[in-house]
């Protein structure tokens, strides 16, 4: 084997026990790392009739076969399981340094079952594996427990933190690598509170990985590296960050303002941009582990009621979901709610669209102060939002804080009134900060295909949309206008085998825009060694898509769950997609005969599964 | 060239269409925001084949040829993208994916003017006409 180490670090917290795992090599080749790995393995062990929360539920950490490499955007890491949140499949990936770390140090990847008897600390040091006491940590912020870890380990120790809402059991809890590096989606920071760890601590001494052509691989990276650092979208994410093009999404309608009522407020385009957040607040700028683009910011809000200390800086779905989303204009409060989100441990998306929501219900009345401990939920009041709401969520604090810490699908099932219908959602996963009425009709497919539910990064779909991606390599040369539903099923097909690649090579989306097909495939072939022509590449990708698609079906999803809320597909009331209404029933349908799934189930045929080699797994639900 | 009887007429069009744009004042006051000296460089349609716009420090200076000093941004394609951009029926992102258009240098700025493509569309359409070659226009 080769760049993968083919070893997993296996915890078990009731027993107090870890051991190590050899994974079948075939695994790799067939499912190729990150997302796809770890969905392979909780196919094969997970128990799919336990609760999320339980000690009985698995969590899984799974590198990509590019971790380590001296790559830009390649050392990425999967985190996977069940959704507390949804309830079903989800995997959360995360930039930052954890992924060399835990490579170096020997695995591929850490699985963890049971639930420690008190607060602690899986500490890894090569071969050296120990769950240590962590109660000195338990309730504390995550930023002051990443810096007490390294003051007592070393300062090169990498760090995953989960904050006082992973141990408050808050469904959108998440894990940060570093203190500035998150795990965001779908709650697994409530999976570790929920086993009573902490953190994971992880240092090795060596950094060294065998690859399957060495020589070959390096000559690739030398082309790569530049290429990567030098186009376009990567200069504009090093000067001005993942917010760079927030302006243009503004005019587009691709930006959603308050709850996704409005796909137009002009003043957002100058205000929340992130060439205004360099100018007014970048101190200086951050990458992850290798990476040459260095697009992560680190800000200070120097003076005025949202003033915070130099530290991480908010990045575009944050800017969005505590902006425009929830009708505020004021980039220093959006740093300071991005900084508590930080420190307690909190998706920024999640949270952001639950309070959205919770400001329109309301407004609306169908939330009253009875609901709320009095307290008055008002578009852009962020003074309310970060003094008291977001503490209360973390903290599951009085009915409010009870009420949001559920997310706003539940909280919308718990008020009922119809609220459900202002949601914006799909398979409970509250939607990014991508309004596809405006963004890009192919993405409100997407949202709906994605396994762990609305999703911009499952598959690259936005910039497909854009223009950014040619494929003419496997028959993607389509030139897609955005506000039509023109071949996006036929894009979205080969956007998800794509998606599916990137997220089990844990590669990032924002760096790999640049790599080609044919690059990609040397990738696969001169790391770890795959020997794969185009189609076998393309394969592994619909395989992994189809794989999640049966693990949720084990969940109880069927088809009609591919669906997205009413809010956001009524047509748009404003901005350049008014009146537009999205073909979303004809781009599915198209998309199920495209994928050869079965249009009720809403699986893939037993021959579509036997063609993808997954014979023995179509066998369990067919 | 599909558009264009030689260079000339490209780099006549396109710089007259600039001058157009800075009477505009709300695109005048966008220039003003991109602070940067931009090449059109269109010289894979013909040698002397440029335009460049200085918006540096409040000015709204417009060029052919060479510019003055090292531009803080180069857009290079040809003279026919070019006239399909400016009509607004060339998507930048792709044509760039797709080598059509090369950018060197710092685009933060030309983010800004983006939005208003279809301001300068209308422009650009009306300094066509005005230069008697209506029949460029594309529907």
């Amino acid at each position: 084997m080769k760049a993968n180490t083919g070893k997993i670090i296996r915890v078990d917290l009731n027993a107090g026990a870890v051991s190590i795992e050899t994974l079948p090599e075939d695994y790799y080749g067939k499912y190729v790392g990150g997302s796809g790995l770890a969905a392979k393995y909780f196919w094969e062990n997970g128990d799919f009739n336990v609760d999320a929360l339980s000690p009985e539920a698995m969590l899984v950490f799974m590198n990509g076969p590019f971790s380590g490499l001296k790559l830009s955007g390649a050392s990425r890491n999967s985190c996977a399981g069940r959704s507390p949140l949804t309830g079903h499949w989800a995997d959360s990936s995360c930039g930052g340094f954890f992924a060399p770390e835990l490579r170096f140090a020997g695995f591929d990847g850490i699985v963890i079952t049971g639930k420690s008897p008190k607060p602690s600390v899986l500490l890894i040091e090569d071969d050296k594996i120990a769950i240590v006491d962590g109660t000195a940590y338990w309730g504390k912020g995550i930023e002051g427990v990443n810096t007490d870890l390294k003051k007592k380990y070393g300062k090169n120790y990498r760090t995953v933190v989960i904050g006082p809402a992973g141990e408050n059991l808050v469904k959108f809890a998440g894990i940060m690598n570093e203190g500035h590096h998150v795990f965001g989606r779908a709650g697994f920071g409530a999976v570790m509170g929920s086993k009573n760890l902490k953190a994971i601590v992880v240092k090795a001494e060596k950094k060294e990985m065998d690859l399957a052509d060495p020589v070959k691989y390096e000559k690739l990276r030398k082309e790569l590296n530049p290429k990567m650092k030098a186009a376009l979208a990567a200069s504009l994410l090093h000067e001005n960050g993942t917010a760079a093009n927030l302006e243009g999404g503004a005019f587009t309608g691709d930006v959603p303002v308050k709850n996704w009522t409005s796909n137009f407020w002009e003043g957002m385009a100058d205000a929340l941009t992130g060439s205004t957040l360099s100018e007014k607040y970048l101190t200086k700028r951050g990458a992850c582990a290798y990476c040459g683009i260095v697009c992560k910011r680190v800000v200070e809000v120097k003076e005025g009621p949202f003033a915070i200390p130099e530290g991480p800086g908010p990045e575009y779905e944050t800017i969005v979901a505590y902006g425009s989303l929830i009708g505020s204009l004021d980039l220093a409060a959006t740093c300071k709610a991005n900084k508590i989100c930080n420190d307690m441990g909190m998706d920024t998306i999640s949270s952001g669209v639950t309070i959205a929501w919770a400001m329109e219900a309301f407004e609306k009345g169908d939330i009253t102060e009875a609901d709320t401990d009095g307290i008055k939920l008002n578009w852009g009041d962020m003074e309310t939002v970060i003094n008291i709401v977001l503490p209360k969520m973390a903290k599951r604090e009085g009915k409010i804080g009870a009420l949001l810490a559920e997310g706003s699908v539940a909280a919308a099932e718990k008020i009922g009134k119809g609220s459900i219908s202002y949601t914006t959602h799909s398979k409970r996963l509250e939607a990014p900060m991508h309004d596809p009425r405006g963004g890009g009709h192919g993405m409100a497919l997407t949202y709906a295909m994605s396994a762990r539910g609305a999703c911009h990064v499952a598959d690259p779909m936005l910039f497909v949309e854009m223009g950014s991606c040619f494929w003419p390599e496997i028959g993607f040369e389509f030139e897609l206008e955005p506000k039509t539903d023109e071949n996006k099923p036929e894009a979205a097909v080969m956007s998800i085998e794509m998606g599916a690649l990137e997220n089990s090579a844990c590669f990032c989306q924002f760096a790999d825009r640049e790599v080609t097909i044919p690059e990609w495939l040397e990738l696969f072939n001169t790391v770890p060694g795959y020997k794969w022509e185009i189609p076998d590449m393309m394969k592994a990708g619909r395989r992994v898509f189809y794989l999640k698609r049966l693990i949720n079906y084990r969940y109880g999803l069927t088809a009609k769950d591919d669906d997205l809320t009413p809010r956001m597909l009524e047509p748009a009331r404003d901005g350049e997609p008014e009146g537009v209404e999205i073909n979303f029933t004809g781009m599915k349908e198209k998309f199920y005969k495209l994928m050869n799934m079965d249009p009720e189930k809403g699986i893939p045929s037993k021959t579509a599964l036997a063609e993808y080699g997954l014979g023995d797994e179509a066998a369990r639900v067919w | 060239m599909e558009f264009w009887k030689d260079s000339n007429e490209a780099v006549t069009a396109i710089s007259k269409m600039w001058e157009n744009v800075g009477k505009d004042a709300e695109l005048r006051e966008g220039a003003r925001k991109v602070n940067q000296l931009i090449l059109f460089d269109y010289t894979e349609s013909g040698p002397d084949c440029a335009v460049w716009v200085d918006c540096r420090k409040d000015a709204f200076v417009i060029g052919t040829g060479k510019p003055p000093d090292t531009p803080d941004l180069t857009m290079s394609l040809s003279a026919d993208d070019a006239h399909r951009s400016w009509m607004n029926k060339l998507n930048p992102v792709m044509a760039i994916t797709r080598k059509k258009i090369r950018v060197k240098g710092s685009a933060t700025g030309l983010l800004k003017l983006v939005p208003k493509l279809k301001k300068v569309a209308v422009i650009y359409a009306q300094t066509l006409t005005d230069l008697g070659w209506a029949d460029k226009i594309m529907k």
